[in-house]
């Protein structure tokens, strides 16, 4: 073993070393032919000369035994690639006109292949718990398409009744104020029971996690928070534990701090995470926990289920005043499943997106490379001429392509961080994306593409060599081999696939496009000119039951209308039209139309809003009335429904004066419809607007709400207004998140722009190269027909003629390419179905669009060599020799 | 001039090992001792003279370092390791053998 270390250490220093070795061995071969001369001298009296002479005659040939000596070190096929790679790359060097782009080229779809795949492993890979494939998420669903949160019941069922889950954990995320002796700020946190951490198998850096002690009614309150928020709040980590801060205005104890960098758990960001403390419940409604599970070593999902639709069972016979859905059961998903959501879908585009570029760069170089490859058939041929055998001269190509591989996988590593960067900067809008790092799992795969890419690009040339003999071509007109019909042939076929492959990216873009112009246009169903909207926060603590909020707004809203700059003010518990917000949703049965002993009942969404909102936003009221001063207190519960939900469940009848059962609350009076308003899309512009309106003043206040602000004029004093007023009437309110409503509209659609601007470059990127490629395809031609075209001048064809010939030649590519381009584009697009807006997967008028862009960019391509062509002065081109 | 005779193939290890029983040596060194100790007979082709060295310094057999010569020039000596006495032990009997097999052969009538 040692020996055997030995000598591969005496290999590596005969590989660097080399030089040195070479030296020491013609040091020591002088100084053999020395003394021998010497010796000759003395013994056999030669003249100096002659002694020489012998003495190198008897040694024989020194350089044949530099090379013998050089084959026993043992690294001679290292040494003549290293020598092959020297040569490969003064050769790629000396024409600086084919190396730069083809780098280039290669380095663009090798860095962007590699910043999607570094996205990708990390949005699919494992999720940073142990044991993450036991992780799930657990719902209450009653049909494919239908699942929300659990409730308290739910929960502590689970928990005391689920053997397959080894740990359950539950929370509710929300904004609360939280203060540390400063101001109050308004803050995410993640409430959670001491089984959360515990399910996901995560420590804290300092202190502990929260204990089944702390989760008990009237235990001291205790907290666990972030790093980021210890270090921004608590002046430090370590520092943090044992202080007290205020959330929602109660003293909770800092006991942990979590390591630096773990800022969301189970994939919910959230700064502080006190304890959860449930009163027992009396009902089984409300929902709105979040849930979470272990499931126990070996218990499959499939088990897990079968249990929990159990308890499901004896849930439904433990409460049976309310929520009698036989449908509705309790229900495990992979947690990372959950987490990723349609996060896969948007990193399919991409792949399929950033493949096809890639694709496009690799034709495109390996085009290049082809016409190059014909021109050095000639020097292939000197040197075969020259004594290299045919393998040298494979190897010689090989590591060339390889060379210029390994230059683009080096661009590609930059452009492949840069582009990471972007496409994280550029869209929050998959889970996890923000997480994704340029590690060794992609440089790794950037090398393998590389490689790939490299065999690609580098096989023309390999067959040409396979093929025929560069040692018999010298003499007889070498420049014939490789460009015949056949290469030329070749070249068509790669501009064919060129545009065969842009024109689905852009169709795609293009089609993405079309959906983000028609969501841009979609009225949201208020006006939020002039409005602004803000984030209000009251602390629990000193307001601990609905009247003391019913205080406070009675008391400030009618101060702040009366102000002459506010033109209306209202509150709500939604955020109009942000997607995929957390609002109330709520389930209901029609007096007129029940559905049935133990049938699932319709959901809507609910949204809880002032007398004064409808007026703010311009929501139009279309039948039947608002919400008076009398819907207040112990009224008749009313509602109203937006224009949409009336024509869905009574559809052409009279929808005012129905009435209602909500929240599966059979013993609650009855509610009843009074008014129908215009469509709000509440949860994104794509979604319809189909909602119920409960009023705020009904005992429904809320701690955490929206307050919208029309103002008299334009300009923002109407919210400094309202800032004025709320601190005035509590210092501890904390105010947070202002944005004009055209804001928040322009919010809504960021995933979707980012999508089309993410793609849209992709598809310039395909265009572009695809472009390139015919071009240099055309310029070449008319550089090899150069005196074709001039005796066709000179027999008479005129410019127009010899233009059309040109670009007719190229059109012919880019029309077969953008035909078959169109069939993929055709199947491919259907997958995109679900993401697009008011746009057929076929739309035929963007199918149109992008064919013709294809063409025009084609024509434009073709247009320049034509030009040249045209400009063929026949007198030169006939005495030329070419 | 004497006659020379070629070395048999294999027996040049075992013959370079010999001249550094003694003594170190360098590559021109260890040429003569093997003619002086052949009587002039046996020539080491020189060529394969240093490519054995480099060898059986592969092999661990001889470690090679730079120094003066009695000449006063630098060279580089060798020397036998103590792997390389073994070797030239074990060498030696198999040689022993099969000379004297070869010579027995020759011997017969």
């Amino acid at each position: 073993m040692t020996r055997w270390l030995q000598r591969l250490t005496r290999r590596i220093r005969a590989l660097v070393h080399g030089a040195a070795l070479d030296q020491e061995l013609s040091e020591e071969i002088q100084l053999h032919v020395r003394l021998e001369t010497e010796d000759l001298i003395r013994t056999q009296g030669l003249d100096p000369a002659e002694a020489r002479r012998q003495a190198l005659l008897a040694f024989g040939g020194v350089e044949r035994y530099r090379e013998a000596q050089h084959d026993a070190r043992g690294v001679r096929w290292i040494e003549d690639s290293l020598r092959d790679l020297g040569l490969a790359v003064r050769v790629l060097l000396r024409s600086p006109g084919y190396t730069v782009p083809a780098v280039l080229v290669l380095g663009l779809g090798i860095g962007a292949t590699t910043a999607v795949f570094s996205g990708v492993d990390t949005v699919l890979g494992r999720l940073p718990y142990p044991k993450d494939e036991q992780l799930v998420r657990i719902y209450e669903q009653n049909s494919p398409t239908n699942r929300w949160t659990l409730s308290v019941a739910d929960f502590q069922a689970i928990a005391g009744g689920a053997h397959t889950l080894s740990a359950v954990g539950a929370a509710r995320f929300r904004r609360v104020p939280v203060s540390a002796g400063g101001e109050p700020q308004s803050i995410q946190a993640g409430v959670v029971t001491s089984g959360f951490a515990r399910v996901l198998g995560v420590q804290p850096a300092f202190g502990r996690r929260l204990e089944p002690a702390d989760d008990a009614l009237g235990a001291p309150l205790v907290v666990v928070v972030s790093d980021a928020f210890a270090r921004r709040v608590l002046g430090g980590a370590a520092s943090a534990l044992g202080q007290s801060i205020m959330i929602d205005g109660r003293a909770h104890t800092v006991v942990g701090v979590w390591p630096r960098g773990l800022d969301r758990l189970s994939g919910i960001r959230a700064d502080v995470w006190p304890a959860l403390q449930f009163t027992p419940p009396t009902r089984r409604g409300p929902f709105g926990l979040f849930v979470i599970g272990r499931l126990a070593d070996g218990v499959t999902l499939d088990a897990g289920r079968r249990e929990l639709a159990d308890v499901s069972q004896r849930l439904l016979t433990q409460w049976t005043s309310d929520f009698q859905d036989r449908n509705a059961r309790l229900t495990p998903y992979s947690l990372r499943q959950v987490i990723l959501g349609d996060g896969a879908r948007t990193m399919g585009v991409f792949v399929a997106a950033v493949l096809l570029v890639l694709l496009i760069a690799v034709a495109n170089v390996a085009s290049l490379t082809l016409v190059r490859a014909t021109g050095r058939w000639r020097e292939l041929s000197l040197r075969a001429a020259l004594g290299a055998t045919r393998v040298r001269l494979v190897r010689l190509v090989m590591i060339e392509s390889i060379t210029l591989a390994a230059a683009g996988a080096a661009v590609g590593l930059g452009l492949g961080a840069a582009g990471l960067r972007l496409l994280i900067a550029i869209g929050p809008f998959v889970p996890r994306l923000d997480g994704a790092r340029l590690d060794a799992r992609a440089v790794a795969f950037a090398i393998l593409v590389s490689l790939v890419a490299g065999i690609v690009v580098g096989a023309y040339p390999l067959l040409l060599l396979l093929r025929h003999d560069p040692g018999a071509s010298l003499s007889g007109g070498a420049r014939t081999v490789g460009e015949g019909p056949r290469s030329h042939a070749l070249r068509g076929a790669f501009v064919i696939g060129e545009f065969a492959l842009a024109l689905p990216l852009l169709a795609v873009t293009g089609l993405l496009l079309n959906s983000f112009l028609r969501l841009q246009r979609v009225p949201p169903g208020f006006d939020g000119e002039r409005v602004t909207t803000v984030n209000v926060s009251l602390p629990a603590g000193r307001y601990p039951d609905d009247s003391a909020l019913a205080n406070f707004w009675n008391r400030l809203l009618p101060t702040i209308e009366q102000s002459g700059n506010v033109a209306a003010i209202g509150l709500g518990d939604a955020l109009p039209p942000i997607a995929q917000q957390t609002f109330n949703q709520n389930n209901f049965d029609l007096v007129d139309h029940p559905v049935g002993e133990g049938a699932s009942q319709p959901v809507s969404d609910w949204i809880t809003v002032t007398r004064g909102y409808f007026a703010t936003l311009k929501i139009p009221l279309l039948d039947g009335r608002l919400f008076t001063p009398g819907d207040t207190g112990n009224a008749p519960p009313v509602v109203l429904v937006s224009r949409t939900w009336a024509s869905h469940y009574f559809p052409g009848e009279q929808a005012i004066g129905r009435q209602l059962i909500e929240g599966g609350c059979n013993e609650c009076p009855r509610t009843t419809i009074v008014g129908v308003v215009g469509d709000v899309r509440y949860d994104g512009l794509h979604a319809p607007g189909e909602a119920m309106y409960a009023p705020m003043e009904e005992g429904n206040w809320g701690r955490n709400v929206h307050l919208f602000v029309r103002g008299q004029g334009p300009g923002n004093d109407a919210l400094a207004t309202v800032r004025a007023a709320v601190l005035a009437a509590d210092p501890g309110v904390s105010l947070d998140r202002v944005q004009t409503m055209a804001d928040v509209v322009g919010e809504s659609i960021t995933a979707p722009r980012h999508l089309v601007t993410l793609l849209a470059g992709f598809a310039v990127a395909a265009v572009a190269l695809a472009a390139i490629g015919i071009f240099g395809l055309l310029s070449y031609t008319v550089a090899a027909r150069h005196r074709e075209i001039g005796v066709r001048m000179a027999l008479g064809a005129d410019q127009r003629a010899v233009v059309r010939m040109i670009v007719g030649g190229g059109l012919w590519y880019a029309g077969i390419g953008a035909a078959v381009g169109l069939i993929i584009a055709l199947v491919g697009t259907r997958l995109l179905a679900e993401t697009l807006f008011g746009v057929s997967p076929t739309d035929p008028a963007t199918f149109v669009a992008v064919t013709l862009a294809m063409l025009g960019v084609a024509l434009i391509a073709c247009w320049l060599p034509a030009r040249r062509a045209a400009a063929t002065d026949p007198v030169r081109a006939l005495r030329s020799d070419n | 001039m004497a006659e020379r005779a070629d070395l048999l193939q294999g027996t040049l290890d075992l013959l370079i090992l010999k001249t550094l029983m003694l003594e170190p040596l360098h590559g021109w060194g260890i040429s003569k001792r093997l003619r002086q100790l052949s009587a002039e007979v046996l020539a080491v082709g020189q060529g394969s003279l240093y490519p054995a060295l480099y060898r059986l310094e592969d092999k661990g057999w001889i470690s090679a370092h730079w120094g003066t010569s009695p000449e006063g020039r630098r060279a580089k000596f060798y020397t036998l390791t103590r792997d390389g006495r073994k070797q030239f032990t074990a060498e030696r009997s198999e040689w022993r053998l099969f000379s004297t097999a070869v010579e027995l052969v020759l011997k017969a009538v």
